[in-house]
């Protein structure tokens, strides 16, 4: 079994897609992801937070200020029309005439004199991700309206000084009692645990499917089958090698996560990151890996298992690709909000998987369901193992 | 010395396979399976070379993958030196060198690494792996790509790389599947000799070939296997005596059209 463990090990070793899938794609994967997120984010609202708006204001005599105030505002342009209904103003920003049209009443000051609320309407698409106009509007409209306030309040003989306490006597404020390292764990823990999960498949994928479709392929496995190795054996060396490189993208994962945070937190003012990264325990680091040994176990048996059963290289992987999408659903079960981990979702395999890693990075696990993930993965990854030994015996799934 | 008696092997159809017009013909199909090979017996001593003819897709191979225990029968006897493959197929298999018709080697592992993990497979030691790669890398030239990739090695590299894995641990039988098919004149005549040596050593040599002028030159029996039965089973001389010229490629045409009884055991 070591013997055939060694040979395929250095044979991979040697091989540059082992080489990208094992090694480079977990050690660059979180900085270029990250750094394509941020990249992508920081060009799109810059953009959207210099663009100039073309806007048209219907009655804008009847609130001088407000209109006063947009002229000046550094985001908009202002445009002439002579529309005033709203389906004119609708088809015309449709047109590309301007971009938003803000609607005052035309009764606007008397009503304001009068002491009654009064609706605006503003008009312009908003199918944009990024909506800065209303945003806009509403702090314009903020100042206004508290202008306003102060005025009719000075008006019916109310210190201004108290506007705050009288619009809004009672004031709510939260205390979290959530330590910096749930929150965290709480936002990263289930997308740590998906990307930690694929990388385990990933990393068990092709190196599965060249050591039994590829033998296959390139004629070694008979030449393999005939040596003085018992097929039990022979699969198991193959098993292990598949579990070492799963694992070993694992790990190499979390360490170039680890080794990226440090860096991003170094030069980012991130001290609350680094201090909840921090109270991350070797213990929780070593649990975590636990978690991930029957998982990487259950995906090198069934990849195994399905390589064998494959003709071809090609044929293999039409065979994986399915599985790939079965293994994205039970992960995102786990990413679902209020998804938590209880002795049900502790017996769903890989969901079970993904919220005991989320549970492990707040600091919140409950060791006994832990206890519990961890027999159940063990004992489905023996059953799959002890499928994937009777497979690798049947003549008609090595000789199709 | 190998002993094959009435040796058979089917191989199941898949449900949804319909048979051909030309299948429903053939003897060796029947509504649930191939029957490739249905009755083969023969028997080759210690320093003969056997030649196993027939033609393509006549179950050749699967008669070899059997004897390999790469196959399991379904009926019949293989005994290799006296042991049962089917009951034994370990210790059968510790007697056997086996060559497929694919080279069968790892194409990121060396001519030396390659030897080497089958010689450690046979459970041998690291000094007697290294002394005996040494001497077939000396019988068969390889010294000059030892420490080459296999995947970027000549034919003739890689065919000379196969030989000396098959051989590493000095088996007491030697299996040959076609071991001369797309090589250049130079590795043929490398291959012919090793089978020459191998006889000189007293070692039983069973090898599956379309060339018939190797068969003339190196063969002590002849097997001709068609449509999973041995049609011939003889000496040299026995089957040269099937056709008035004693030419074999008339002999052989003359076994597969089945014109003459089966020769003598």
């Amino acid at each position: 079994m070591w013997q055939v463990y060694f040979k395929e090990l250095t044979e991979l070793l040697r091989d540059k897609k082992t080489l990208i899938f094992v090694i480079l794609l977990p050690i660059l994967i979180f900085p270029v992801l990250f750094g394509i997120v941020g990249l992508v984010m920081a060009t799109t609202t810059s953009k959207a937070m210099e663009e100039q708006h073309r806007y048209v204001i219907i009655n804008e005599q009847q609130a001088p200020q407000f209109a006063e105030a947009l002229f000046y505002h550094k985001n908009f342009k202002k445009v002439e029309t002579t529309l005033s209904s709203e389906q004119e103003l609708v088809a015309a920003i449709r047109n590309d005439e301007f971009d938003v049209a803000l609607v005052i009443p035309a009764d606007f000051a008397s009503r304001k004199a009068s002491v009654q609320q009064t609706e605006w309407q503003l008009i312009y698409n908003r199918s944009s991700q990024l909506d800065f106009m209303y945003n806009y509007f509403d702090e314009m409209l903020k100042t206004y309206t508290e202008e306003l306030q102060r005025d009719t309040l000075s008006q019916l003989g109310v210190d201004p000084a108290n506007l705050t306490a009288i619009l809004k006597p009672v004031e709510l404020t939260r205390v979290n009692t959530a330590e910096q390292r749930e929150n965290i764990g709480e936002s990263m823990g289930a997308i740590l645990a998906y990307a930690l999960v694929l990388l385990c498949l990933s990393g068990a994928m092709y190196p599965a499917v060249d050591m039994g479709a590829g033998e296959k392929e390139r004629g070694t496995l008979e030449t393999l089958l005939i040596c003085p190795v018992s097929r039990t054996a022979i699969v198991l060396g193959k098993f292990l090698t598949v579990l070492t490189t799963a694992l070993m993208t694992a790990l190499i994962t979390v360490v170039s996560l680890g080794v990226w945070g440090a860096i991003i937190s170094a030069f980012a003012d991130l001290s609350k990151v680094s201090e909840a990264l921090a109270s991350i325990t070797v213990v929780d680091l070593v649990l975590m890996f636990s978690l991930l040994l029957p998982t990487a176990a259950i995906f090198a048996a069934l990849l195994l298992a399905i390589s064998i059963y494959a003709r071809t290289f090609k044929e293999a992987q039409n065979y994986m690709s399915p599985l790939t999408i079965l293994v994205i659903v039970p992960l995102m079960i786990a990413m679902a909000p209020g998804m938590e981990l209880d002795v049900t979702t502790a017996l769903i395999p890989l969901t079970n998987i993904a919220l005991a890693i989320k549970e492990l990075l707040k600091g919140t696990a409950d060791y006994g369901l832990l206890a519990l993930i961890f027999a159940s993965t063990t004992a489905l990854a023996g059953a799959l193992i002890a499928f994937c030994v009777h497979w690798f015996q049947q003549e008609k799934v090595l000789f199709r | 010395m190998i002993e094959i008696k009435g040796l058979a092997k089917a191989f199941a159809i898949s449900k949804g396979n319909k048979l051909s017009d030309t299948e429903k013909q053939d003897v060796r199909y029947s509504e649930k399976a191939f029957h490739s090979v249905r009755d083969v017996s023969f028997t080759c001593g210690n320093g003969e070379v056997l030649g196993l003819l027939g033609p393509n897709g006549a179950g050749k191979t699967t008669t070899l993958r059997m004897l390999s225990t790469a196959l399991k029968q379904d009926s019949g006897s293989v005994f290799i030196n006296d042991i049962d493959v089917l009951q034994k197929p370990i210790q059968a298999r510790k007697e056997i060198g086996f060559l497929s018709a694919d080279t069968g080697l790892y194409g990121k592992l060396t001519a030396f690494e390659n030897v080497a993990y089958f010689a450690r497979l046979h459970g041998m030691k690291e000094a007697e792996i290294k002394s005996r790669i040494d001497e077939l890398f000396t019988l068969l030239d390889m010294h000059n790509f030892a420490n080459r990739r296999v995947d970027t090695m000549s034919t003739g590299m890689k065919q000379k790389t196969a030989i000396a894995r098959a051989v590493v641990h000095s088996p007491k039988v030697v299996i040959l599947d076609e071991p001369t098919t797309g090589l250049d004149i130079m590795t043929v005549q490398t291959v012919l000799d090793f089978i020459k040596s191998l006889k000189a050593q007293g070692t039983p040599v069973i090898f599956s070939t379309h060339h018939l002028d190797e068969v003339g030159a190196l063969c002590d029996r002849v097997v001709v296997i068609d449509k999973g039965l041995s049609s011939f089973s003889g000496s040299l001389a026995e089957f040269k005596q099937l056709t008035p010229g004693g030419d074999l490629r008339q002999a052989f045409l003359a076994v597969i059209a089945n014109q003459v009884q089966q020769g003598a055991a």
